[in-house]
């Protein structure tokens, strides 16, 4: 705990750390002083000046020192001759500040004028209208009448595209630079800037595309006034007459929480709610433009059962007993997949379906280039329950293996980089240059393939060097004496070799791991995740005592909004909920489920498109008999289903989704599915009792009150306790700088333990050596994921259809000079067996001897160059201009 | 008895005296709709969307009425003037503009909140429909010309400038 001072604030004495801004102090004092440019999550200015406050501290006798008093006995207080301003200025002991004094208010009063001065006034027209500070300040601090001559008022173009989702009206701004500071400082994307001086001074972007952030959105929040507002809420509604409805972002694995702002039972906008430990106030784009899908035209209405090779609509009645007499044939030979889109509460019935009903373990959520991934390192040492990893300090180190967190989970990226910035050592080990590299203490390239390799080389190195927390290994660890035999002949020399990154390396980010007091591992989709990463990504943990508490422990950047819940609730054919083995024989995997040379007479598929990502995959499921889809939409492989059942989306019901950082978070119900759309869970639990059961779940939260008993993990998990109000201290905490109008203090959600914090057990550690890469000949092909990419959902949004990246191909500058390829060329992609071509992208920052293809790209080139590998060789030709002519 | 007698006479006599009277007197009987009917110029009826001089609408679509509306009987939804489809003056314009005359109780708050003057409480009172649907009035329904010819405005009311109530007393 750092020093406490005391300060009185308008006659309320309190008691802060010291170094605290006067603004902050206030607001524990109970007042709120108003502020334009200070923002309590970024870094102050002190641009606006509407803070001004009348400060003074105690005076001290020069010569004794002592401070000096009146003849009452009260200390002499010596005020500074000229206002302060609140939100720069750091207490100091015994700081007496006023706040209403009469200078300060007339201070107030003359700064809104000459903001007002060009100000168009334009509040009824203006989105921001009834959310705006400038007006609730003007409202309460500003002149009734201004001193300047209305023709004098400065104009400019009302309406210019800042980037293209992006509105800045630059009449209404004030030049707080809040944008430009978050860009900056929060986002990492240096793209705002404020031109020219005085009068003519404008916020502008020159980045190409213009104002080329995931997180421009945020910016259109902490604006003060109506400057910067979106293109998407455009004139939408007035805040006043939006309903809003607490909900969590099913658009990746984050869980951002968001409030869904609807009218007339349509979604008007999105916007973050607060939650401290996991969005603090962030959206990315993504999230908040992406929408669209839910009240799109393009959705199922009704079941439809087709007949003579045409869609037939159905009723459910009609469509549900179609299916439940093949399945009834099928039985234990019907395979299931459901896609990690759903929430909870349907993958638990879907997989009871499976399992109970039709006695078959095939069921998995995992398919394409997701699918050998299987993530066992959030259970056994998962972060810890409260870890917060946006408020790690120095104290702290963060390892990034394999993970480009600003593409794959972009709110995660926002808060590891505000660690880093706040002294954090963040090593961030991957194949290639990713954004979180330019604040990253230490950047690890290794070559693609050997991840494993380095993961294992910071375990010798921390062995090597004797870092052990020789307590926790005593007290937890089984097995070390064995590690150590066993790791002998795997020195940090011999990962050198293999991993392509230098020994020094190696062993300096090992001791900064091993000696940090919290440690953290975050490891994505590039990394591989394969058995011997997450044992030495395991043992890592372990051996450095990193793993069983708050800001400790591993967290797997999984692809979608239910990764985590599918994981947990069994959709894998090898374990039941709660992470059991299954007993008996382990059922298909998805992979296995769509092969064409050994179809299954029955297929459902729920939530997912596999018939699109791979030819394999289509042929599969045009060779299964019998095949039904259930999605939103009509994709492709729902065109090649005998039966689809339309389902709803996640704002059109209530459900839950668990994090990648294991929060489990209740959604609600904001708008009205089509009239038959049922929810996932309620069409498995009606045919469930088309075939002979009888179950009688009324709702989501009776599903989840099952799961509270069957799924020991999710004990707690009740919607009581999901829904359960913020506590007084957490929404006082919340209170944030701006004034929109949506509220933060509804819930929270809960996270559960891993095997590491839940009992004091010995957990076992083994090497398990990596697999030896070679330096490969050639071109390597690596399938990144983007933000952007050509999911189902995110296709829907019209606003951001110009962010959605096209198929294409990234290799370094240097490939490309070599091979005589230019930006305009396009590439044929040779695997054995498969060969795509696609425009190229030249990009300085990617190594040499990598092909990037970005995965779920429209078209799904990855995804048919790698069939279910991870990386391959791959042959590039160019492609003469003629051919593509 | 016979005192009794005359003193009915007498009775009956007045009441139609009065009857009399009034057979010449003008009818206050008003031939509505054939005859126009006077009202008083600051009577609040039905509401007219007014449009500027050169036909563009003066609403704006910034539900402020909506918002003033103590029977929430207003409902706004904006929309973007183009250069293709422009409405009104600057950049926003009423979309859909309903309101819906069953709930309106007449209190001209609406007229009040407008920014700029197009809602106003004018004088027709004739708003019976034979379909309750037909009661919520749209735009088209709303926006100027509307002028019934059953309606006259009386010019004989005297104003009084409120800052003279005071010096008047």
């Amino acid at each position: 705990m750092s020093e406490l001072v005391n300060v009185t604030i308008d006659g309320v004495e309190v008691q802060v750390p010291k170094g605290t801004l006067i603004v902050e102090a206030a607001k524990r004092a109970g007042t709120e002083i108003p502020v334009f440019c200070y923002h309590s999550k970024l870094d102050p200015v002190g641009m606006c000046r509407m803070c001004l406050v009348t400060v003074g501290t105690p005076v001290r006798n020069r010569e004794t020192g002592e401070f000096e008093v009146d003849d009452n006995g009260k200390q002499v207080i010596r005020f500074f001759p000229k206002p302060m301003t609140a939100c720069t200025t750091p207490v100091s002991p015994g700081m007496v500040v006023i706040t209403q004094s009469e200078e300060s208010i007339a201070d107030r009063r003359g700064i809104l004028e000459f903001l007002l001065t060009s100000h168009p006034l334009d509040c009824p027209v203006c989105d921001k209208g009834g959310e705006c500070s400038l007006q609730d300040l003007t409202y309460a601090y500003g002149p009734g009448v201004s001193q300047f001559y209305l023709e004098d008022k400065h104009h400019s173009p009302k309406k210019e595209p800042l980037g293209d989702l992006i509105y800045l009206d630059s009449e209404r701004c004030i030049l707080c630079a809040r944008c430009v500071r978050f860009e900056d400082e929060i986002a990492g994307d240096p793209v705002l800037a404020i031109d020219n001086r005085g009068r003519n001074s404008k916020i502008v972007s020159y980045s190409n595309p213009k104002f080329d952030s995931k997180y421009s959105g945020n910016t259109t929040d902490i604006c003060p006034v109506g400057a910067l507002t979106t293109r998407d809420f455009r004139f939408g509604a007035r805040a006043w007459e939006l309903e809003s409805t607490p909900s969590v972002c099913n658009l990746c694995g984050v869980g951002c929480n968001t409030v869904l702002n609807t009218r007339f039972d349509e979604i008007k906008r999105v916007m973050p709610r607060q939650n401290e430990a996991l969005n603090e106030i962030w959206l990315c784009d993504k999230g908040r433009f992406g929408h669209h899908f839910n009240g799109s035209q393009n959705r199922l209405t009704t079941p439809l059962i087709k007949k003579n090779g045409q869609f037939e609509a159905a009723s459910w009645d009609e469509a549900l007993a179609l299916v439940a007499r093949k399945l009834e044939l099928s039985k234990e030979k019907t395979g299931g997949v459901a896609g990690a889109h759903l929430s909870n509460e349907d993958l638990y019935i879907f997989q009871k379906l499976f399992r109970t009903v039709l006695g078959s373990n095939n069921i998995d959520h995992r398919i394409g280039l997701n699918a050998n991934w299987d993530d066992q390192l959030a259970f056994e040492v998962g972060a810890g329950v409260g870890t917060d990893i946006g408020r790690l300090k120095s104290e702290s180190a963060i390892l990034v293996l394999g993970a480009d967190l600003d593409e794959e989970a972009p709110v995660l990226y926002l808060r590891v980089r505000g660690s880093a910035r706040r002294g954090a050592h963040l090593i961030n080990a991957g194949g290639r240059w990713t954004k979180l590299d330019n604040i990253a203490e230490k950047s690890l390239r290794y070559r693609y393939g050997a991840e494993s390799a380095l993961a294992w080389g910071l375990v010798a190195a921390v062995l090597d060097e004797g870092l052990e927390n020789k307590d926790f290994v005593a007290a937890r660890v089984d097995g070390f004496e064995g590690l150590i035999d066993a790791m002998k002949s795997f020195t940090p020399t011999r990962a050198a070799e293999q991993s392509g990154v230098s020994e020094d390396d190696i062993r300096a980010a090992a001791r900064t791991f091993a000696k940090a007091e919290n440690g953290v591992v975050l490891y994505g989709l590039e990394s591989g995740g394969n058995e011997s990463l997450q044992a030495a990504i395991k043992t890592l943990l372990l051996i450095t005592g990193h793993a069983g508490s708050a800001n400790n422990g591993a967290i797997a950047v999984l692809p979608h909004a239910n990764s985590r819940g599918a994981a947990d609730m069994g959709i894998v054919p090898n374990r039941l909920p709660g992470y059991r083995p299954v007993e008996g024989e382990a059922g298909l995997s998805a992979h296995e489920m769509l092969s064409p040379d050994a179809p299954l007479p029955a297929l459902y598929i729920v939530a997912a498109d596999p018939a699109a990502q791979s030819a394999r995959y289509k042929a599969a499921i045009e060779a299964t008999e019998f095949v039904v889809v259930q999605d939103l939409f009509m994709t492709e492989t729902a065109q090649l289903a005998d039966v689809v059942l339309p389902a709803r989306g996640t704002a059109e019901r209530d459900g839950s989704f668990t994090s990648v950082e294991r929060w489990v978070q209740a959604f609600d119900n904001a708008v009205s599915a089509p009239a038959l759309a049922w929810a996932d869970w309620l069409a498995f639990t009606a045919l469930a009792g088309k075939m002979g059961a009888s179950w009688s779940y009324a709702s989501a939260d009776g599903v989840m009150a099952e799961i509270t008993q069957t799924v020991p993990l999710y004990a707690e998990m009740n919607f009581d306790n999901l829904t359960r109000p913020i506590s007084l201290e957490r929404k006082m905490s919340h209170y944030i700088y701006s004034g929109t109008s949506f509220t933060a203090d509804t819930r929270e959600g809960l996270q559960w333990r891993s095997v590491a914090e839940a009992s004091e057990a010995k957990m076992p550690v083994a090497f398990i050596a990596p697999a030896d890469v070679p330096p490969a000949e050639g071109m390597t092909l690596v399938a990144p994921r983007v933000l952007y990419d050509g999911g189902t959902l995110i296709a829907q949004a019209e606003v951001v259809s110009a962010h959605i990246q096209p198929a294409h191909a990234v290799i370094s500058r240097k490939d490309a000079a070599q091979l005589g390829i230019t930006a305009d060329d396009s590439v044929t992609l040779t695997v054995p067996g498969a060969s795509v071509t696609v425009p190229v992208r030249l990009n300085g920052l990617v190594p040499q001897g990598i092909v990037l293809v970005p995965r779920n790209l429209s078209g799904f080139p990855a995804e048919k160059l790698l069939g279910s590998k991870r990386l391959t060789a791959v042959k590039i030709t160019k492609v003469p201009v003629a051919e593509l002519a | 008895m016979i005192k009794q007698a005359f003193g009915g006479t007498y009775q009956i006599m007045r009441g139609m005296g009065v009857t009399l009277k009034y057979l010449f007197k003008k009818p206050v009987t008003n031939q509505f709709p054939d005859e126009p009917v006077v009202v008083y110029p600051r009577f609040r009826g039905r509401h007219v969307l007014k449009r500027h001089e050169n036909g563009l609408e003066k609403c704006i679509g910034c539900s402020l009425c909506a918002a003033a509306c103590p029977t929430q009987c207003i409902r706004v939804e904006a929309a973007e003037n183009t250069d293709e489809n422009r409405r009104s003056p600057g950049e926003r314009y009423a979309a859909v503009y309903e309101i819906n005359m069953l709930r309106c109780i007449f209190c001209g708050y609406c007229e009040e909140a407008c920014p700029t003057g197009a809602i106003v409480l004018e004088h027709d009172f004739a708003l019976a429909e034979y379909d309750r649907w037909d009661a919520i009035y749209t735009q088209d329904k709303l926006l100027e010309p509307h002028q019934p010819k059953y309606i006259q405005i009386r010019d004989d009311e005297v104003f009084v400038p409120q800052d003279t109530w005071r010096v008047n007393k």
